[in-house]
């Protein structure tokens, strides 16, 4: 497993250079400081969504409502700072652990309902909407505190302060992940659940816990996003759903759960974010900027597919000892 | 005459010749069984004789006519896969004639007409299910029936080619088949027929082939041989057949005492398994016996009924529970339930060990491999290396590093559902070995199995269940029909020899 998941890390990293060095060739805006910290910032909240989502999809599950649950909290947070006049970080702290409650919900649903995740939180999503919609009566929230609006908007030694919160948790959940046993155990329930239970890995628990994870990371997103605006409004985090899949998938998760690494799931971030970054800067008509990022994700997400297929045709062309094996073996 | 022949067929794949000049030729009227351990070429003969392969040297010819230059001939034959594969959501009737165009369904499909055609089919392997009902809601074996069936039904095929066809089958069922397969040879069509069971070859084959490390190594009419001679031509070592397996001291305390358990599938059975014994379980596909087991695991529910385990109450429902106190158990769908399939075998094995690999940054890549290394050592586990990913492993190979990993957890009470299904007659003996061993070590072990010939030479008592019921309990030595009865539920009273507990 770890050599195929290493081809497809060097392979997605591959494009990503492959995609900067294009940029930097045909824009002479693409390698500017500014430009770089744009990047950075955008990719910082979608690697942080793409990084967490690529937990469920690990174990064969994903969180459609993770763009609500960031609104959600980032407008409580923003409620508390302004309305309230609480203190900020308390508000920080509330709004994180509204979203991992929200996350939690969407866990039990999962695994104690048995609903099939996808369904659920698509539900669920609406309702997180609805009362954010509720919260905020449709207007946006300003007044943000300045102590806060530096996470969201400042930098140290040039890098953008929600990447750094970025790449921590890149660290915690790549160690989560390879290091410890809830990490093999992650592998082990995507692969197959049923075994897992089997042999005694507490399959429920876990579920539960990754979706809290994922509704903590969500929520510090979202609360992050508002202090980047200095405003929180009840449309921020549309798009992070469906581009934190396509993230993973991009970075070789695959969706039936068990293959992957996080780390893939963030050159997958890093890949649609450089890309939304170089339809602008090359000028790209506005209305049609949509239509050819979604042509170019879909693009990515093909290539690895793509790879697959041409390489399983050398394959049998010259033979290959993995399908020896199933063929010679695999009987039993 | 000769319908199917393959000539010098050679199959490379780098490294390995997994066929080598391999000549078959398998005759109209004539039941053709092919033996071989796992490993020895038997699925890639398979594959090069429906088309999946093409073999670097040789020829297929189909009714005289080279099938690699005339790739439509492969149609004539027919392939029953050893797994289930249907489609379970949709009806008899269409899992019967799909794909429709090669079973002369044209122009628009009629729900009642393709019904209506369905009948006589199903009547005539006398399945006994309605066309219409879905496949998933009929029995394995009507299923396994089902697929043969569907073999049969398409349009031309003069070569039926049968992957152990019986793994699922429950003993009535099979008769059923061996009625099929003896109409079809009296209708003048090849079958080719794959098992690992030796009776079953004896009783329904014509001829028999063996390969042995992709070779042919003999071929012989079955008439002219018997058992021994093929086990020896397979392994190339003579059997034992008089080798017990049963552990030879039991213990007195009792580890395991199981009273009155009721479930979905299995009303009032009470067992006690005492230390370092051998439990079979006999009985019928669908008995219950692999239900109890998983109840008593916490991954089934339990309505009624106690557990107790060495002296005190055990708490049902919990599985993570029974693995910490150390039951654990070794399922018999080692696909969906026992293999990890995309994780390496590293992996798979250090899995039920994770607590013990702590290093000083999170899990030691350096402890996991050496326990992987020694578990593979241990039990003997052929892989090309530690990282291979288990999927690739032969039936047997994984069943060991299955057992290897569950004795990592250090069990007390080990329980194997049909350890040896689909494994072949050396890696067989090697776990029949292993389980003595173990029972010698001190853990209480259940063995499930449909064979009771594997029972009787493995168990030191043997429960048997039928429809959920236990229906008696006898000592190994008991005679095998007094036995067979209780599994067939037949009320025969053999008291003298009933285990008074």
């Amino acid at each position: 497993m770890n050599k195929l998941l290493k081809n497809n890390i060097t392979l997605t990293a591959g494009v990503l250079i492959l995609l900067m060095v294009t940029a930097t060739i045909f824009s002479p805006h693409f390698l500017t400081l500014f430009n770089l910290q744009s990047v950075m910032r955008d990719l910082a909240f979608i690697g942080m969504i793409a990084v967490a989502q690529s937990l469920l999809l690990l174990i064969g599950e994903l969180d459609l409502s993770v763009g609500k649950i960031a609104t959600l909290s980032g407008v409580l947070s923003g409620l508390l700072m302004s309305v309230l006049k609480c203190n900020p970080f308390l508000a920080f702290l509330i709004g994180l652990l509204a979203g991992t409650i929200l996350g939690i919900m969407n866990g039990l649903l999962v695994a104690k309902l048995r609903l099939n995740s996808m369904v659920a939180t698509i539900g669920m999503q609406s309702l997180y909407g609805g009362i954010t919609l509720v919260l905020t009566k449709g207007k946006a929230i300003t007044d943000i505190s300045p102590s806060v609006s530096f996470l969201g908007k400042g930098n140290i030694a040039g890098i953008p302060m929600p990447f750094l919160f970025m790449l921590v948790i890149l660290a915690v959940i790549l160690f989560l992940v390879k290091k410890t046993k809830t990490g093999r155990y992650i592998y082990a329930i995507g692969n197959s659940r049923e075994a897992s239970r089997i042999m005694g890995i507490r399959v429920e628990f876990i579920r539960i816990m990754l979706f809290a994870i994922v509704g903590f990371i969500s929520a510090l997103a979202g609360i992050l996003y508002v202090a980047r605006l200095g405003s929180a409004q009840a449309s921020i985090g549309n798009n992070w759903p469906m581009n934190s899949i396509a993230a993973c998938v991009i970075g070789g998760i695959l969706l039936t759960g068990g293959v992957g690494s996080p780390l893939g799931a963030l050159l997958g971030a890093a890949i649609i974010s450089v890309i939304s970054n170089v339809i602008v800067l090359f000028g790209v008509n506005v209305y049609w900027q949509e239509a050819v990022n979604g042509i170019v994700i879909v693009a990515a997400i093909a290539l690895p597919s793509l790879v697959t297929i041409i390489r399983g045709r050398k394959k049998i062309r010259k033979g290959n000892p993995e399908r020896l094996q199933q063929a010679g073996k695999g009987e039993s | 005459m000769d319908i199917l022949e393959a000539k010098h067929i050679t199959k490379v794949f780098p490294g390995v010749k997994a066929l080598d000049s391999v000549d078959v030729t398998f005759r109209q009227g004539e039941v053709h069984c092919i033996m071989g351990e796992n490993g020895a070429g038997k699925s890639t003969l398979i594959k090069c004789l429906t088309g999946v392969y093409t073999p670097e040297e040789g020829e297929v010819f189909i009714g005289g006519e080279s099938a690699l230059k005339n790739k439509k001939l492969f149609q004539k034959i027919a392939y029953v896969p050893q797994e289930i594969d249907l489609f379970m959501d949709m009806s008899v009737a269409e899992n019967l004639f799909i794909p429709y165009e090669r079973s002369g369904t044209h122009g628009l499909v009629h729900k009642s007409k393709v019904e209506e055609r369905a009948r006589p089919l199903l009547e005539k392997l006398d399945i006994g299910v309605s066309p219409e009902s879905l496949v998933r809601d009929i029995p394995v074996s009507k299923q396994q029936l089902l697929q043969i069936a569907r073999a049969t039904a398409l349009e031309g095929c003069d070569v039926l080619m049968l992957d152990e066809p019986t793994t699922s089958l429950t003993t009535k069922d099979t008769e059923k088949l061996f009625d099929i397969i003896h109409t079809l040879r009296n209708q003048n069509k090849a079958i080719i027929f794959i098992s690992h069971k030796l009776d079953e070859i004896f009783e329904i084959g014509d001829v028999i082939t063996v390969f042995c490390n992709g070779k042919k190594v003999s071929h012989a009419p079955l008439n002219q041989v018997d058992i021994p001679w093929v086990v020896k031509q397979m392994t190339g070592k003579s059997m034992d057949e008089a080798e017990s397996y049963s552990p030879d001291h039991v213990g007195e305390e009792v580890v395991l005492d199981v009273k009155d358990l009721t479930g979905d599938m299995f009303q009032n059975v009470s067992f006690c398994l005492r230390k370092g014994e051998i439990l079979g379980f006999a009985g019928l596909v669908g008995a219950g016996r692999s239900e109890v087991m998983q109840g008593i695991l916490g991954y089934l529910p339990v309505y009624e009924g106690s557990v107790t385990y060495y002296g005190s109450p055990w708490k049902l429902g919990d599985t993570s529970y029974s693995v910490r106190k150390g039951l654990l158990y070794i399922p018999e769908e080692r696909r969906a339930q026992g293999i990890l399939a995309n994780l390496s075998v590293r992996e798979n094995i250090s899995v039920s060990a994770l607590k013990e690999l702590g290093g000083k940054f999170g899990l030691s890549k350096t402890k996991e491999q050496n326990l992987a290394d020694k578990v593979i050592d241990d039990y003997d586990i052929k892989t090309p290396d530690i990282e291979k990913e288990i999927k690739f492993l032969s039936g047997g190979n994984q069943q060991k590093a299955i057992i290897g990993r569950s004795m990592s957890a250090k069990p007390r009470i080990l329980i194997f559902d049909e350890p040896t299904k689909g494994i072949d007659i050396g890696t067989k003996t090697e776990i029949y070995r292993l389980m003595k061993k173990l029972a010698q070590q001190g853990i209480g072990i259940i063995l499930i199995s449909s064979e009771l010939d594997e029972i009787k030479k493995c168990a030191n008592r043997i429960i048997c269940m039928h429809q959920g019921r236990v229906t008696g309990e006898f000592w190994a030595g008991t005679d095998k029909e007094a036995v067979l009865s209780s599994i067939l539920g037949l009320d025969s009273k053999t008291e003298g020899e009933e285990v008074n507990e």
